[in-house]
């Protein structure tokens, strides 16, 4: 199981919100968890931070609601320069992985 | 990147908050997910396990979210600022001394800067005032007049400039309003631009604006009163505009009112009337070569023209101006060659510079005085700090060891400095405020009420960046040495014998900096302790003990108000009935013994000179000052005969013109021949012809100036025989008897006419002190700065030594046990203060004679290199290093062997 790349978190995030719709921390996490089905080490804890950064940088927006089991939880959404951002990303998320497999493709 | 400081500068203060919320959603989280393990047939317990696991560390997530979330740096100087302040309140004497010092060194730097501020650098109130400009004709570089037919063909011709004014002060405008005997007023003469270029709005009717500078003489001229005036003598009433004033031949209609936040265009003098200079002059002085000059020229500068443009632009129209001049009359020795003259454009936007000129200098040497006072209080707060920090070495010693990293140490050590800062600039303001008023008042006088000395946004500043510096000097000195990696082994019992080297090296050098700064600062106290004992220990040649002095002016209507001017011998001798009469009842007074007018008095800035022709060889034109007096004026003044007479009530109008010289005429035109019964003529207008025989000879003395190293030639004529307009009553009175004379002499005046009006009254020993006021202030000022700065030297070496020898007790207790004497102990100590003296010495004897250098022009009968001043001072510093080293040292002598290693 391989550490999460750096900024790769923030990406997920953005993505499962921009998916999925309104979620809780808890949420997230096993969204992330069940998309990368086992290749990933995530501490489910890191995801907090992470969700305040994007909170900070106004790419998310959060509010008390109740979770499917009746308890009280943060709920995260995405904001409309979140999906800005998220396009962005994306994009240059994208070009790095070609040009990256490209790069490594040649020299082997 | 605002958006994120903005969100983390809020979390800082929503702390409780925001870690509630976090610790609800992990909650919440390890909730879920145990109960996720649940559902998969998991045990409570295990659920909760496998829970945890899977988030990770909890402690640590909050952490990093905290300081993802807040501003760590902001937060954690918040709780060292708490710290210290507990420190501090721990240490109540160490407390004590370091505020106490700080405070007395940032008020003392406020204070002067405040001073400084309102005399020379505060703006005046007006529009974009950065673009006003002062112009300063010049003449060989120094200061010259420009008369008015310059300054208007100037104005006329000149383009960098979008308006040009000139002004004329009247201190002393008389002023008749309808119905009422007449009355002083401070006035401006100024062209009918001044409010247009400076900026002014009215606060009612209408200001000058340029055509009020040319309207007929037979309507009345514009006049604008302050606020002030308005308040005062029409209640704030609007029919106050329209009233008309009758100024000596000629009346002005108010037309408005100035802003009272508008106080003129010169620091220290506040106008209470403005009039248009070019109706209210003659025509005759206007365009006179001679008579209507002015100091004062101000403009606006156009837009994009530098100051550096609009002086070559002015100074070439200056000198084509000159060049075109008809020559100058004889009475200027030497007409200027056009290339002499420049015209200097300086920054105006305080408005006119006299106060900068008086006291420029002096209040420059008082700030460099003050702010090294503060420097030398923050070294010793430093010292004082590094000595408390030694008995600390331990404490600092276990948290590096629990993990606390250096730039953390260093960090609180250097808050602890700064909250002694802070605190000491935060009372140093407030103390500023109260004394700023009392400096004012000391360095200017009567001319303390016009200026506005209170607190703004430069003096805050100046302040803040003074604390600022302190808790450089404070904290961070002290926080570098104390947080200095040391071996593990601080932390082991018993080491407290082991000397951190490097704050005691440290702290030498800060003692040693502290005294060189001393010697500075008494050196130069001892410099101007000197000028003042010569100042006040010439033989003045007259006795200024017990005369009072009224500044008269003699408004009466008719006759001529000048000088120059030729008046009819009818005129003259009612004038000098009047004059008569006032002597007598003025010699009725109780309590005077002596009562004379004069022309002119004593020290009273009068330095007119008149040429004095020798008829017998009509090419022997010489100067000499010439005073009208009546008879008793040598004997009211106490000036010495030396042979001859003085006047009698005989020397009258009518009789045989007399004088009087002084013995600097006599040896200038007669040599050793006897001056009694020789014939001058002084060369007045309309006198020309009219020889005066010497009938006596008064010994030299000082007449303007203490500083007169030569005296000059000086004639009296009896006021008798040539009765000019008198300025001066002088009055000899019993001890004691000065303010009721004064105050009966005044009704004595308004009883022989109302037209002879009181302007102020002194006494002749004040009129002389005055002229040496701002060496005796600065002489007062620095004693009380060096005199403080050496006590706080005394401190910072006390604590030094103290210090010193508390880490040594057992070591002397060694030496003592062997049996070293007591007394070599205590040289033992005296030593290191001495040598510390010594060090201080050789590094303060330059900056002493430097100090010297920069205060000459203020120095008088001791050179600026004195060796007997230095030697002095150096001195006084090995006295108070003496008396610092005194008792650290008989601490030492007194330690018990016994109880010094048994505490080990």
């Amino acid at each position: 199981m391989d550490e999460v790349p750096y900024g790769a978190l923030d990406l997920m995030v953005l993505k499962t919100l921009d998916g999925l719709g309104p979620l809780h921390g808890y949420g997230i996490a096993r969204r992330i968890e069940q998309v990368a089905e086992g290749s990933l080490a995530l501490n489910q804890g890191t995801i907090y931070p992470a969700l305040l950064r994007l909170e900070q940088k106004g790419w998310i927006a959060s509010e008390w609601g109740m979770s499917e089991n009746n308890r009280r939880a943060r709920f995260y959404a995405i904001t409309r320069a979140g999906k800005k951002q998220l396009a962005v990303e994306a994009d240059l998320w994208s070009r790095t992985v070609a040009m990256m497999s490209r790069l490594l493709e040649e020299q082997s | 990147m605002m958006r994120v400081l903005w969100s983390r500068l809020r979390a800082v203060f929503r702390r409780g908050a925001l870690d509630a919320r976090l610790d609800e959603e992990v909650q919440t989280h390890l909730d879920e997910l145990a109960a996720e393990y649940m559902r998969r047939g998991a045990t409570r317990d295990e659920a909760r396990r496998a829970a945890r696991r899977e988030f990770g560390g909890v402690t640590q997530m909050k952490e990093a979210h905290r300081d993802r979330r807040g501003i760590p740096l902001l937060e954690t100087l918040g709780q060292d600022a708490r710290y210290a302040a507990r420190a501090l309140r721990r240490h109540r004497w160490f407390a004590a001394v370091a505020l106490l010092s700080l405070t007395l060194g940032i008020a003392g730097t406020t204070t002067v800067f405040s001073v400084m501020n309102g005399a020379i650098l505060r703006p005046l109130a007006g529009r974009d005032v950065g673009e006003l400009v002062v112009l300063e004709p010049q003449r060989n570089h120094e200061r010259y007049l420009l008369f008015n037919p310059e300054f208007e063909v100037l104005r006329e011709r000149q383009r960098s400039l979008s308006g040009m004014f000139a002004a004329a002060e009247q201190p002393f405008l008389k002023v008749e309003f309808p119905g009422e005997p007449p009355s002083y007023v401070r006035a401006s003469l100024v062209s009918g631009s001044y409010f247009d270029v400076i900026g002014v709005r009215p606060a009612a009717g209408r200001l000058l604006t340029g055509s009020d500078d040319s309207v007929s003489p037979d309507t009345p001229c514009a006049a604008v009163i302050s606020e002030s005036l308005w308040n005062r003598r029409f209640a704030r009433d609007a029919s106050a505009i329209g009233r008309v004033l009758r100024l000596r031949d000629k009346d002005c209609a108010i037309v408005g009112v100035a802003p009272a936040a508008f106080a003129g265009h010169q620091p220290g003098s506040i106008p209470e009337l403005w009039l248009p200079l070019r109706t209210v002059s003659e025509r005759r002085v206007l365009d006179s070569q001679t008579l209507a000059f002015y100091s004062g020229v101000m403009g606006r500068l156009n837009p994009g023209v530098t100051r550096d443009q609009a002086q070559a632009e002015l100074t070439t129209l200056y000198r084509e101006i000159q060049a075109l001049e008809p020559p100058l009359p004889p009475t200027i020795r030497q007409p200027p060659k056009p290339s002499e003259l420049s015209m200097r454009v300086a920054d105006g936007s305080a408005g006119l510079h006299n106060l900068r000129r008086q006291y420029g200098e002096a209040l420059t040497m008082m700030l460099g005085a003050v702010a090294l006072v503060l420097l030398i209080a923050a070294i010793n707060v430093a010292n004082l700090q590094l000595a408390r920090g030694a008995n600390r070495v331990r404490e600092i010693a276990t948290r590096l060891a629990l993990g606390a990293s250096r730039w953390r140490i260093m960090r609180q050590l250097a808050t602890e400095g700064a909250v002694i800062a802070v605190a000491g600039g935060a009372s140093g303001v407030s103390l500023a405020v109260l004394l700023t008023p009392v400096l004012t008042a000391m360095v200017f006088g009567a001319r303390a009420a016009a200026l506005d000395v209170s607190l703004d946004v430069r003096v805050l500043a100046t302040a803040g960046a003074a604390t600022m510096l302190t808790a450089i000097v404070v904290g961070v000195i002290p926080a570098l040495r104390l947080s200095a990696p040391r071996s593990s082994r601080s932390l082991s019992l018993g080491d407290r014998s082991r000397d951190p080297v490097g704050s005691q090296r440290l702290m030498g050098t800060l003692v040693v900096a502290q005294f060189a700064l001393c010697l500075l600062l008494v050196t130069a106290a001892g410099l101007l302790a000197r000028t003042s004992l010569r100042l006040s220990g010439i033989d003045l040649g007259f006795d200024s003990g017990h005369v009072v002095l009224l500044e008269i002016a003699d408004e009466t209507p008719g006759g001529s108000q000048s000088f120059s001017a030729i008046e009819t011998p009818e005129t003259k001798a009612t004038r000098a009935t009047a004059y008569r009469l006032a002597e007598e009842r003025l010699s009725a007074i109780p309590g005077v013994q002596s009562a004379s007018l004069s022309w002119y008095g004593l020290f009273s800035a009068n330095d007119l000179w008149t040429t004095v022709v020798d008829p017998g060889r009509p090419s022997d034109r010489r100067e000499a000052h010439v005073n009208f007096v009546s008879p008793r004026y040598f004997e009211t003044v106490g000036m010495r005969m030396s042979r001859g007479r003085t006047f009698t009530g005989t020397d009258g109008f009518e009789a045989p013109r007399v004088a009087v010289v002084n013995q600097a005429l006599a040896r200038q035109r007669f040599g050793t021949r006897d001056p009694i019964g020789a014939q001058l003529t002084p060369d007045f207008p309309g006198e020309e012809d009219r020889p005066v025989t010497i009938v006596g000879v008064i010994e030299d003395a000082r007449y303007n100036s203490l500083r007169e190293t030569t005296t000059g030639p000086m004639m009296w004529l009896p006021l008798q025989q040539a009765v000019y307009r008198i300025n001066s009553v002088d009055l000899r009175v019993l001890p004691g008897a000065e303010a009721a004379v004064s105050r009966q002499a005044a009704e004595v005046l308004r009883s022989v006419s109302p037209y002879l009006m009181v302007r102020g009254s002194t006494t002749l020993a004040d009129q002389v002190g005055r002229t040496a006021s701002r060496e005796r202030l600065l002489f007062r000022l620095s004693l009380a700065f060096g005199g403080f700065a050496l006590l706080l030297a005394a401190i910072g070496l006390h604590g030094m030594l103290a210090y010193k020898v508390a880490r040594r007790t057992r070591e002397i207790g060694v030496r003592l046990a062997l049996g070293a004497q007591r007394s070599s102990v205590v040289g033992m100590f005296f030593r290191d203060g001495l040598a510390l003296a010594v060090a201080s010495a050789v590094i303060g004897v330059p900056l002493a004679l430097a100090a010297g250098w920069s205060l000459r022009a203020f120095l008088f009968g001791v050179a600026p290199r004195d060796p007997a001043t230095l030697a002095g001072a150096c001195g006084v510093l090995a006295l108070t290093v003496l008396v610092a080293s005194c008792v650290p040292a008989v601490r030492a002598s007194r330690v018990d062997p016994v109880v010094a290693l048994r505490s080990e």
